[in-house]
Order: C-alpha cells, then sequence, then structure tokens
C-alpha cells in the first residue's frame, strides 16, 4: 500500500502527459471535424473496432515510431539537432511533474502527497521548465540549418521574451492572493467561498486569469499564437527538418505542453481537484450521500452515451458487431459500477476506505476539469486565426504587461487593506 | 465618380481588446460542434462504401459506353475512327471492318479504351458524328486486379447501359 500510494502520483503523469497524446489528438482531430461540418478520422478499425476513431492515432503513432530515422547531411552539429527535440519534450513532461491530483491523504500515521514531485516550490518549478521547452524549439531551429527552420526559432525566441514577462507577472498577482507558492495549499484556498461564489481564481482574478491564459496559449505554441510553425508562411517552421519520431517528439511535446498548461490553469482557477463549496472533509464525512448521487448521475450519463451511441453507429465495418459491443460494454461497466458503489455506500466502510474513495473522486474532477481546457484549447484553435508576430508581440508588450502590473498594483492594495483594516 | 470612403474596422475600444470578436467566435463555432455532436445526420460527409453519392447527373463524364441502334440493337458506330483522332491520350483502338449484314457499311470489329490511358476528357463523345460513343454510363469507380481489367473491349463497352433516358443512339 505504501509503494502503491507513492507511485500513485507518478503513474498519474505518465498517464496525464503520455497516454493522453493519442487521446488528445483524436480529439483534436474529431473537434475540428464537427465545428468545421465535417466528421473526422472514424474508419480505421482493428477487427471493425473503431472506438470512434482512436484507433487512427494509434496507427500514426505507430508509423512515426517505425519510419526511418534519416540524418540530413547538411547537418554539422548533429548532437544539439538530435537532442533538440529531446529538451523540448522532456521540459515538457517535467513541467506536469508538480501538479497535485488529489488532496494528501493520510492513512493512519503515514501522509501521502499527490503530486509527482512533492515540492512546495509548484508555481516556480512550472515557470522553469515551461519556459525550457522553448529552448528545444530555439536549438531544434537553430541546428537544423534551414532557412525556414530559424525563422520559425527566431519567431519562437521573440514571442517568449512578449509573454514570459506577462505570463509571470499574473503569477505574482496569483501569488498574492493566495499568499503561497505551493499549489496543494492554493488548491485549498479555492474551497473557501465568498458568499455564494466559490473563491476560485478565475473569479477573486478574472484579469490574471486572461493574461494567465492567453500567455498559456502563447507558451504552448498553439494557435492562435504558433507563429513558429506557421505553415502557411515558413513551411513547418522549426520542424522542417525533422522527420519520424524526432518529429514525434516535438509534436508530442507540444500536447504534453498543453496538456501541462491545461493542468495548471486547473489548479490555478478553476479549484483544482476540488469541487466548489465542498472541501475534503466534508466529501468524507458524507460519503454515503456523494456515492449515491455518483451512482444516480453515472446511470443517467450512461443511458444519454448509450442512446447517443445506437444513433450514431450507423455504418458497421467488417468484423465483430460494433454497436452490440460498446452496448453490452457499457451495460456492463455502469452495472458492474453502480453494484461496486451501492455495495460501499450501504457498507459501514472505515475511515480509510472512505479517504481513498474521495481521492479517486479527486482523480475524476481534476481528469473532468483537465478535459474541459482541452476542450477550450483545441476549440481556441478551430476558431481564432493566427496572430501576426508584430501583432503578438504588441498584445504581449503594450497590453498583457501594463494589465498585469496594474492588476498586481490592485491585488497588493486589496490584499494590503484586506490583512491590516480587514476583520 | 465620386470617391468612396472605405470605413476601416479595429480602431473601436471594444474592438481592439479583441475579447467581444474572440468570443462571438467561439460561440458560432461552438454552435457548430454542439449541433453536429447531438445529431451527426446533418453533415454533408459522405461515408463512402456504405453511403453512394446520389447526385451523378447523365452529364457526369463516367465510363464510356457504346450505344446500339434503336432499329435492331445493332452497334451504332461506323468505325470512322473520328473519337480515335479526337483523343488527346490516344487510348482507343479501332480496326475497322466491313459490314455485312446492309444495315450499314463499316463497323469496328475491335473497339478497345484503355481506361487507364483515358483522361477522361469526353472529347471522343463530342467527336462523334453517330452519337455512338458516349459517357453517360454514371460508373465512376473503376476496379481490377491487372492492367488487362481496364482494357475495356468492344463486347463490355455495348452492354453498358446509360443512366440518361436516351438509350438509344439519336443519329439518323
Amino acid at each position: 500500500m505504501n509503494t502503491v500510494l507513492i507511485l500513485l502520483p507518478l503513474v498519474l503523469t505518465i498517464l496525464y502527459s503520455l497516454a493522453t497524446v493519442p487521446i488528445l489528438v483524436w480529439m483534436e482531430r474529431r473537434i475540428a471535424g464537427l465545428i468545421q461540418d465535417r466528421l473526422g478520422p472514424n474508419r480505421c478499425h482493428i477487427k471493425g473496432v473503431r472506438l470512434g476513431g482512436i484507433i487512427q492515432s494509434i496507427a500514426d503513432m505507430m508509423k512515426l515510431v517505425f519510419k526511418e530515422e534519416f540524418l540530413p547531411s547538411h547537418i554539422k552539429n548533429k548532437f544539439y539537432y538530435l537532442v533538440a527535440p529531446s529538451i523540448a519534450f522532456m521540459s515538457a513532461f517535467l513541467t506536469f511533474m508538480v501538479i497535485p491530483y488529489a488532496d494528501t491523504i493520510t492513512l493512519g500515521e503515514q501522509t501521502y502527497s499527490m503530486q509527482a514531485l512533492p515540492t512546495d516550490l509548484g508555481v516556480l518549478w512550472f515557470l522553469a521548465f515551461a519556459g525550457l521547452g522553448v529552448y528545444g524549439i530555439i536549438l531544434g531551429g537553430w541546428a537544423s540549418h534551414n532557412k525556414y527552420a530559424i525563422l520559425g526559432a527566431m519567431r519562437a525566441t521573440a514571442q517568449v521574451i512578449g509573454y514570459e514577462v506577462a505570463m509571470g507577472l499574473s503569477l505574482v498577482s496569483m501569488l498574492i492572493t493566495y499568499g503561497t507558492i505551493s499549489l496543494n495549499e492554493m488548491v485549498s484556498y479555492q474551497t473557501q467561498s465568498f458568499f455564494i461564489i466559490p473563491a476560485w481564481g478565475i473569479f477573486i482574478q478574472p484579469i490574471a486569469t486572461i493574461i494567465f491564459i492567453v500567455t498559456a496559449f502563447a507558451e504552448t505554441n498553439r494557435t492562435p499564437f504558433d507563429a513558429a510553425e506557421g505553415e502557411s508562411e515558413i513551411v513547418a517552421g522549426y520542424h522542417t527538418e525533422y522527420g519520424a519520431m524526432k518529429f514525434g517528439l516535438f509534436f508530442v511535446a507540444e500536447y504534453i505542453a498543453m496538456a501541462a498548461s491545461g493542468a495548471l490553469i486547473v489548479t490555478l482557477f478553476l479549484g483544482g481537484y476540488q469541487l466548489p463549496y465542498l472541501n475534503t472533509a466534508d466529501l468524507v464525512n458524507n460519503f454515503e450521500l456523494l456515492l449515491w448521487g455518483i451512482i444516480i448521475f453515472a446511470l443517467v450519463t450512461s443511458v444519454l452515451f448509450l442512446k447517443w451511441m445506437q444513433k450514431h453507429n450507423i455504418f458497421a465495418m467488417s468484423g465483430i458487431n460494433e454497436t452490440k459491443l460498446y452496448t453490452t460494454l457499457i451495460i456492463g461497466f455502469t452495472v458492474f459500477a453502480v453494484i461496486l458503489m451501492s455495495y460501499y455506500a450501504l457498507a459501514n466502510s472505515s475511515q480509510s476506505a472512505k479517504e481513498i474513495g474521495v481521492m479517486l473522486l479527486q482523480f475524476a474532477i481534476f481528469t473532468v476539469k483537465l478535459f474541459f481546457l482541452h476542450f477550450v484549447f483545441i476549440w481556441v484553435r478551430w476558431t481564432l486565426p493566427r496572430f501576426r508576430y508584430d501583432q503578438t508581440q504588441k498584445l504581449g508588450w503594450n497590453i498583457l504587461l501594463p494589465l498585469s502590473l496594474v492588476n498586481i498594483f490592485i491585488t497588493a492594495v486589496v490584499v494590503v487593506a484586506g490583512v491590516n483594516y480587514g476583520n | 465618380m465620386g470617391t468612396r470612403i472605405v470605413e476601416r474596422h479595429g480602431n473601436t475600444f471594444k474592438e481592439k481588446i479583441y475579447l467581444p470578436a474572440i468570443f462571438s467566435g467561439m460561440k458560432s463555432t461552438l454552435k457548430h460542434f454542439t449541433d453536429n455532436l447531438s445529431d451527426a445526420s446533418n453533415i454533408p460527409t459522405l461515408c463512402y462504401p456504405e453511403q453512394k453519392p446520389t447526385d451523378i447527373t447523365p452529364r457526369y463524364r463516367g465510363v464510356h459506353r457504346l450505344t446500339h441502334r434503336k432499329e435492331d440493337d445493332s452497334i451504332a458506330c461506323v468505325a470512322c475512327f473520328m473519337c480515335a483522332t479526337a483523343c488527346p491520350a490516344k487510348c482507343i483502338e479501332i480496326v475497322a471492318a466491313e459490314r455485312e449484314d446492309g444495315v450499314d457499311e463499316k463497323m469496328p470489329k475491335v473497339f478497345n479504351i484503355d481506361l487507364l490511358e483515358c483522361v477522361f476528357c469526353g472529347y471522343c463523345v463530342e467527336a462523334c458524328p453517330c452519337d455512338a460513343i458516349r459517357m453517360d454510363s454514371g460508373i465512376y469507380s473503376v476496379i481490377g486486379d491487372k492492367r488487362e481489367d481496364f482494357i475495356y473491349n468492344k463486347a463490355k463497352l455495348l452492354s453498358i447501359k446509360g443512366i440518361s433516358k436516351e438509350e438509344y443512339s439519336l443519329a439518323k
């Protein structure tokens, strides 16, 4: 149990970053399709099972892995050329290490932190590694010895100094508000509520939220700030000379960076793993009530999902009858989950069982919020055109920077006044 | 001629802070997304092998066919080589023979179209003086295992049915 609970956040980090990449690629393509009145990839299948098209991203991944690794002969700095994608990948991956997935859990004497790296330096760690990710891009663009690649790298460089200041300053105002740099404590702060509004970062610091989300888009190199790879002007930007899994690492790094930024936005502004109004102790105390709520929710959603699936799964591929398989799976899984949860709701379960149950629920809440942010990232990408390079600069230096400074000033005044004259 | 003043956009405060325009754009894309997610049947995408296109008209240039005469159902072609001459891809091979049954003077003994070379330009149809070759079959997909499968001979071309109302050759 001890080892399991220590390893759990590490495993979750790998799940949330690496394992979600095929799902994110699938989400990206299907959502893009639906937004543009298309269907998106839905035909790739294994013995007739398509999983709504996820098989396509597995096939894409396999293609990238098994493609020939070639090294363009004009490249002189082979070491930098090869190390660049790994820097981009590693820093995106390491960014994820400090995100808390659930509240600190106490079983008997032992206390376990649900962060892969149990440190209080959460925000600083994020800033350090998120900034480092751009070095992979710059190094890759420079080592490629290619005009388009170096143009992309230079755009990335200029963009970094444009947004990174505003991003740091918007975080500073959050630090002043929460009075801590530990991400876990920030989440517990957000379980309070002012009158009827939960004290989520998005409600108490709307300007910092907007600035941080905008700069997070720039930091992950996603539309509308993806000038570094602007395929309409500079072929593919910094990864023009990369192929096979070297390109794949850049590609995966982009999605992991997106997941990491999303996770930080969830933690800072959307209440992290907590439900509004309810802190962990409330959840543990009303565990049975909570389980009945989840059972009803699970029943309703699975019935709705089943109906939706049977309506839309029209064309069967050769092989297994897909609709039948999914219907069996959904009904079977729902029945299993409901029986399991009713057992725990009816039986007088022990304190530690309740704590673990609440922890699992918090994982689920975090996942739902994270995937909502993934959806927002994708949704924005397929709505907005790319900002011109000088517009990004202007936005960063002329608008976001002064705005975040003003925001810090106001926050500081309110916090100091609250501390000295409040109560 | 007066000068028309074109109104420049993007200078008001509302437009400069971007966010209202961004949110209205996101609202529009979200509407498309939710509409299509709740009812995918409105999406015009064809799931091809299961759904076939329904908008193929007689004017669609599909696989060629050779027409028949209305009087006796025999071949309408008189082997004049006009189509083979007009063909930019040189994919039509004709060997002429004398017609013994008295309906006409000449007919093709061999009439081969190599569909792998054909560019489906329709010049052969326009060149034909006897309305003997047409492309109104509506066939858009030709499948074969080997190269020979794509060379359509006289019997094959005569057997293809058209999708237009005029089944026979209109030539007098």
